[in-house]
């Protein structure tokens, strides 16, 4: 990188924030994605103000510099690795918090993850009702940029239901604000809907590619005392999945629904079921594994009962072994990346949404594509929203072995082709869902002049959402 | 006026039966209900029945540069649908359908169902749509997405726009996408709004238009509560009616209506309706909270019930125990505020806008202030319109056959906005009038500018709107 | 001249804040599926609902909008049924209010509205030259009936005219119950078009001379079997005129108590299986008659009443009323076959009605989509039953 650029950014952020060094630049090059080539940056920046971000980009804007934000770096699709060249801004050093307890809100800035936001939410009784499998190290700014969910949306949503407002720069340097924060008079954020059009929106999920989400403001709630962990067994996936709609449309307040096929929680408990103290037990076909959370006791009660009359009415039976949702909600902030690793593989990952009454289609498609690529791998999921399903398949390779990487690789474009016209939909365009989409490009090219307009050299997050770009 | 050529093609696309530049019906569409604004004649007002037919009239209009007023139930406050003069208005009562998709627990609508009509369709099926605009039986969902409204049903499940699931959109070139799950093109219907991100479903939401026309949109629909407590709760402080309003929330109460009143204004609606309404004579104390609780199962009413009264007492109140009022709020939702509105024989001009509950007393000193200094009648009340908010709704009379008397709520209306703002106000979309009011957020303003500038070069679309960017 | 005061007329139109509840409000607990028939049956512009109409009006009266036959258009098409005014939110009455328009507004050209009055005044019906034929069904009932007596019944220009079967029905309904009644021997029209249509001042003359020849009867009560006549002599001479009228009845009011006393008696028939009843505006928004025909249908041995959707105060219209027919034919048969079709959808083998208005738009209705609903007068389904 120029030297006249990099004495730009110490005038900024000073000498001990910017590093040109090749062992940083090597660590920047990668993060939790697997199966990702690296790309080495040609500066990093660690910015401590949204001010401080503000002044990089305009230095960047000045030289036509890509750049990749970048915080938790725990995202698994490649979404900060870095273009050839570029300047990282690793956002961890943007720590304030603001809880601002008569809005029922808090707004974090962009270095804040989840599992340091939860501990003080947490001594105020409150919390943030949704975890993402990488809670410790995901920042929530990070998780509202490439729209997360986990463990609580099945009853509170996915992360963009819970914004209420951002502050955000520009590719220009300018900053803005969204939300009830837009009026600087307004008490805190209180309402995600205000001034509209809902400009929110538009980095939600956005990847970094319209600018740098600085602050996150989002909705918190008073944190849940009472839970019923429970798993319920049935001989077909329609039997589950129609268990999974009727808990949803009577109010049954689960935080936690995961539907399991019988071979697939076999192979999960094999993994981690004697740490969760899960006992022996012959799964049936189809295992609902749920946690229902509620503020009251008597709330509690109420769901319980009502769920197992549900699960009964709907062919199925109550397996009564607690340990299995409980050890899963209890280590929520740990237990997704706790099973994504102690089996050992590496492996690519494919989220995806269903609506649950479709849970069944990602099993159909997976299974016999799995035989088909001489892969193995598995799938798990959960319920994130008013009527959507959270897949996560995962494909498993050995990382020493190319072949069999390229194996993967291969399966998992091609599951997402599959998938597509299963009728199921990512969160966020990331790259690979670009091959499979096919049929949308009014829509890309809505998002493509948006790209051109809001970024017009082009210098943010590039590759991260390839279909969007103009031509280099 | 609009050129021959012009609604000759238009013609040809809808039939000539549904163009019309008949000076009688312009006029008609040169208002809509919003009262103390002015009048505009439109040039023509065409009225499609299928989005192709948006699409198609939009690709004249831009090849023409008509500027267009996209209008469904014509019921808005604000002026959002007042044409340009000599503009095209795309009429859009005939895009009707409704189709249920049941295991998605979700509808998609054309941009002429009323509420009431989904109403209806939806009750058969033991499901609702939650939220119940004041104007349910005129206004459009569409129309309502386009100006994300709020309503009945909001104190629990949000405004309009934490609904929806996505859009269909016909952009200012006539190009038509779907937003959420949708689109893809093999979805089974609308199951998630946050798909293929970045969610451009919120761009739309409280647009007013001026992005794009919305054809569709798709919701999320809940089963029916069937059981209710109908309550309220008096104070003597605004202070305890506030933190008894976040409270019920903190502590996961239905209450899927809960409005604010302040003494003196509940005075005035009870002698206006209170009898026909069926509310007892009652000394009203300094704050009322009117709330219905609402819920699928009984045994989860009551739990709620007797929590509320609880926290009512916690909080320095008193039970108050009429239950008629809340009852005919929830019950005559989709009557009860018309009602109310024009039972009087005022006109007035309204000013939507949101306050945290904790704010909710700021607006109301600041509307006294302004009426005192304007002279003039007037009132506000609001309900708790999502996780955090309140939405106000100041009215401020007028005599229409009084030109001075309306000129003075036009000025007091304005400042109204101004002082509004200072006090941490938020619109839930920029109206016209908010344009001067807001200070502060030229970034955002700037912003806004950028996106309208490149989805709607030509700035044809509802251009009077987002302060006429 | 007009009988209007336009400051108070003017007063009653800002009344209106355009809220657009007139339109199409589908509103289960209050009975309304749709509001307005024109709306629903026409291209749909906003012209063609009460809030448009009252946009029109004003700018007409007020001088913003020329007052030519085009631009008054949408004031006259519109049944005046009413059911605008069952839902407006508002305290005043928008039908009303359009009346008073029309006739506040009546030297806008509009031929339609002018060769009725005119046939009227000249032939004392709206439909031929020659009124003495009005009569006519006298003879096919089989006994004499005079011209003069203490109850008149009351034909009026449609059933004497064009559907002479219901006169014809009453008349053995009346000789059944051991009514004496006379016709008059040369019947005038009521005015009721002319009224509606904004000719009032013509209406009111022809109302003064109506008046006379019903008073050289000797009538101490008019019976009628047309809700417009029923309306007109009862609520508008009265109320608008300062006419002295003897007591006016539908024949549903007068028979109802003859068939509960049993003065009447009705013998069961095979072929009556599902009737449903068809409110006429004038009957029941404008005068309240909604139970008394409902009473005298469910009295009758065999018959299953069924209701359609809309009904009583939120009904909708046949689509004749307010001069509609005569203006726009076309349309007013669409709104009917549209009312048909609420009637096909609870299966009813069966519409009945009491005005000859309803019944001849309603029959034009049923025809044009083929419809096999029988439309008929509830003096015909009566006079079939008697023992």
């Amino acid at each position: 990188m120029d030297n006249v650029v990099v004495q730009k950014l110490i005038a900024i952020v000073g000498e001990d924030y910017v590093s040109t060094r090749q062992d940083v630049l090597l660590a920047y090059s990668t993060s939790a994605s697997m199966s990702y080539d690296t790309v080495l940056p040609d500066a990093v920046v660690l910015p401590q103000s949204t001010e401080q971000v503000s002044e990089i980009l305009k230095v960047a804007t000045q030289y036509k510099i890509p750049v990749t934000p970048r915080s938790g770096g725990s995202s698994l699709q490649g979404e900060v690795i870095p273009k050839e060249g570029a300047l990282v801004i690793d956002l961890l050093r943007l720590t304030e918090i603001e809880v601002f307890p008569d809005l029922r809100s808090v707004t974090v800035g962009a270095g804040i993850n989840f599992g340091k936001l939860d501990k003080l939410l947490n001594k105020q009784d409150l919390w943030l009702p949704v975890y993402p499998g990488s809670s410790l190290t995901a920042t929530i700014a990070g998780n509202v940029a490439v729209n997360g969910s986990g463990f609580g949306s099945s009853q509170f949503g996915c992360i963009g239901e819970l914004v209420l407002g951002l502050e955000v720069v520009l590719p220009n340097g300018e900053i803005i604000q969204t939300g009830s924060e837009a009026n600087p008079n307004a008490p805190g954020p209180f309402l995600r809907y205000a001034f509209g059009p809902d400009i929110t929106g538009l980095f939600i999920g956005s990847l970094g590619v319209f600018g740098i989400i600085t602050k996150v403001s989002l909705k918190i709630f008073k944190r849940m005392h009472h839970f019923d962990y429970n798993t319920y067994g049935f001989n077909t996936p329609q039997e589950a999945e129609k268990f999974v709609i009727q808990c949803k449309e009577n109010e049954i307040s689960p935080v936690w629904i995961a539907i399991y096929e019988g071979r697939i929680l076999d192979f999960f408990l094999e993994m981690v079921g004697e740490e969760y103290g899960v006992p022996k037990y012959e799964w049936p076909p189809i295992t609902v594994s749920m946690v229902i959370g509620r503020i009251r006791e008597d709330q509690l009660e109420s769901d319980r009962a009502e769920a197992q009359r549900i699960c009964v009415e709907e062919g199925g039976h109550v397996i009564g072994i607690a340990e299995l949702p409980k050890g899963e909600w209890d280590d929520r902030m740990r237990e997704l990346a706790r099973s994504s690793y102690v089996h050992g593989w590496h492996w690519r990952i494919l989220y995806h949404h269903v609506t649950p009454s479709q849970w069944h289609r990602t099993i159909e498609e997976m299974w016999p594509l799995f035989d088909e690529f001489g892969v193995l791998g598995h799938t798990a999921g959960f319920q994130s929203d008013h009527s959507s399903y959270n897949y996560y398949p995962q494909i498993f390779f050995d990382p020493q072995d190319a072949e069999d990487e390229s194996k993967a690789k291969a399966a998992h474009k091609e599951l997402v082709k599959r998938l597509f016209k299963t009728g199921a939909v990512p969160f966020k365009l990331a790259p690979y869902w670009v091959d499979g989409i096919t049929e949308m490009e009014p829509y890309l090219n809505f998002l493509k002049d948006l790209k051109e307009a809001i970024d017009p050299n082009g210098i943010m997050s590039p590759g991260t959402i390839p279909g969007i770009e103009g031509e280099d | 006026m609009v050129d021959k050529k012009v609604i000759t093609e238009l013609s040809e696309i809808v039939g000539e039966e549904f163009v019309s530049t008949k000076q009688d019906i312009l006029l008609a569409y040169s208002v809509s209900a919003s009262m103390a604004s002015d009048a505009v004649l439109p040039g023509a007002v065409v009225r499609p029945v299928d989005t192709e037919q948006v699409s198609k009239i939009l690709q004249v209009a831009a090849r023409y540069n008509i500027p267009v007023t996209p209008r469904s139930g014509g019921s808005s406050l604000q002026e959002e649908v007042i044409p340009e003069p000599d503009g095209l208005v795309i009429e859009l009562m005939r895009l009707d359908k409704i189709k249920l998709h049941k295991e998605l627990r979700s509808v998609t609508v054309g941009s002429g169902v009323t509420y009431g009509v989904l109403e209806k369709f939806l009750k058969e099926h033991d499901l609702f749509l939650p939220v119940y605009p004041e104007s349910a039986l005129v206004c459009t969902v569409a129309g309502n997405v386009a100006v994300n409204g709020a309503g009945p049903g909001s104190s629990h499940f949000g405004c309009t726009g934490e609904l929806v699931l996505g859009v269909e959109i016909v952009l200012p070139d006539g190009k038509i996408i779907t937003t959420g799950s949708e689109a893809n093109p093999y979805s089974p219907g609308p199951f998630q709004r946050y798909s293929f991100g970045p969610d451009i479903t919120g761009l739309f939401i409280g647009s007013l238009g001026s992005f794009g026309i919305i054809t569709k949109v798709s919701m999320k629909v809940f089963k029916r509560h069937k059981y209710y407590d109908h309550n309220t709760f008096g104070f003597e402080t605004h202070e305890q009616a506030e933190q008894f309003m976040v409270d019920v929330k903190q502590n996961d109460i239905n209450g899927v209506f809960t409005s604010l009143y302040e003494g003196p204004v509940l005075e005035l609606f009870m002698d206006m309706i209170g009898e026909e309404l069926g509310v007892p004579k009652y000394e009203w104390p300094f704050r009322t909270v009117s709330m219905t609780i609402g819920r699928v199962r009984e045994d989860m009413m009551r739990s709620d019930a007797e929590l509320a009264k609880k926290l009512c007492e916690k909080h320095g109140g008193h039970v108050i125990g009429i239950s008629q009022l809340p009852y005919q709020e929830w019950n005559g939702r989709l009557w009860f505020f018309v009602r109310a509105c024009y039972v009087h024989g005022w006109h007035w001009r309204t000013l939507y806008h949101h306050q945290t509950p904790i704010n909710a007393h700021r607006s109301v000193e600041e509307i006294r202030d302004v009426m005192e200094k304007y002279g003039f009648l007037g009132h506000t009340a609001g309900f708790a319109s999502g996780h955090s908010s309140f939405n106000a709704y100041p009215h401020l009379y007028f005599d229409p056959q009084d030109p001075e008397d309306e000129q003075k709520i036009r000025d007091a209306h304005k400042e109204l906005a101004k002082t509004l703002f200072k006090t941490g106000a938020v619109p839930f979309k920029l109206a016209p009038y908010w344009a001067d009011a807001i200070e502060g957020m030229d970034n955002y303003m700037a912003f806004l500018e950028l996106v309208k500038k490149t989805i709607d070069p030509k700035k044809l679309m509802n251009p009077r709107v987002l302060g006429g960017l | 001249m007009t009988t209007i005061d336009l400051d108070e007329l003017l007063e009653n139109l800002a009344q209106c804040r355009r809220c657009g509840i007139c339109r199409n409000a589908v509103y289960e607990d209050k009975g309304f599926d749709g509001v307005c028939p024109v709306w629903k049956n026409s291209a749909g512009f906003e012209t063609s609902f009460m809030r448009g109409r009252i946009q029109v009006a004003l700018a007409l009266l007020d001088g913003r909008l020329e007052k030519t036959e085009e631009n008054a258009e949408s004031l006259f098409s519109c049944t005046l049924c009413g059911n605008c005014t069952s839902i407006c939110a508002a305290e005043f009455d928008p039908a009303k209010c359009l009346e008073s328009v029309r006739e506040v507004l009546n030297e806008i050209p509009n031929a339609v509205r002018d060769t009725i009055a005119k046939k009227i005044l000249e032939n004392n019906n709206p439909y031929v030259d020659e009124n003495k034929t009005r009569r006519d069904w006298v003879k096919e009932v089989g006994f004499d009936i005079p011209g003069t007596g203490e109850v008149l019944y009351f034909t009026g220009c449609t059933a004497g005219l064009k559907l002479p079967e219901t006169a014809k029905s009453t008349a053995k309904v009346l000789n059944a119950a051991g009514v004496n009644f006379a016709v008059l021997e040369e019947e005038p029209c009521c005015g009721s078009v002319m009224i509606r249509t904004g000719m009032v001042e013509e209406a009111k003359k022809n109302a003064e001379k109506a008046l006379e020849m019903i008073a050289k009867s000797g009538a101490k009560k008019i019976v009628v079997t047309c809700a417009g006549c029923l309306k007109t002599l009862r609520e508008d001479y009265s109320e608008r005129f300062g006419l002295d009228v003897p007591e006016v009845l539908h024949m549903v009011e007068y028979l109802k108590p003859l068939i509960e006393s049993g003065k009447l008696k009705l013998k069961k028939s095979s072929e009556i299986k599902k009737i449903t009843w068809h409110d006429p505006c004038h009957l029941g928004r404008a005068l309240g008659v909604y139970e008394e025909p409902r009473d005298i249908l469910k009295a009758i041995p065999g018959v299953e009443l069924v209701e359609m959707e809309t009904n009583r105060e939120a009904a909708m219209c046949c689509g004749s009323g307010g001069g509609l027919r005569s203006y726009d034919g076309n349309l007013a048969k669409k709104i009917a076959s549209d009312r048909i079709q609420d009637a096909e959808a609870i299966d009813a083998d069966i519409l009945a009605t009491a005005c000859p208005f309803c019944e001849h738009n309603l029959k034009d209705g049923a025809n044009r989509i083929g419809s096999k609903i029988r439309v008929v007068d509830i003096l015909d389904l009566i006079s079939k039953q008697l023992q």
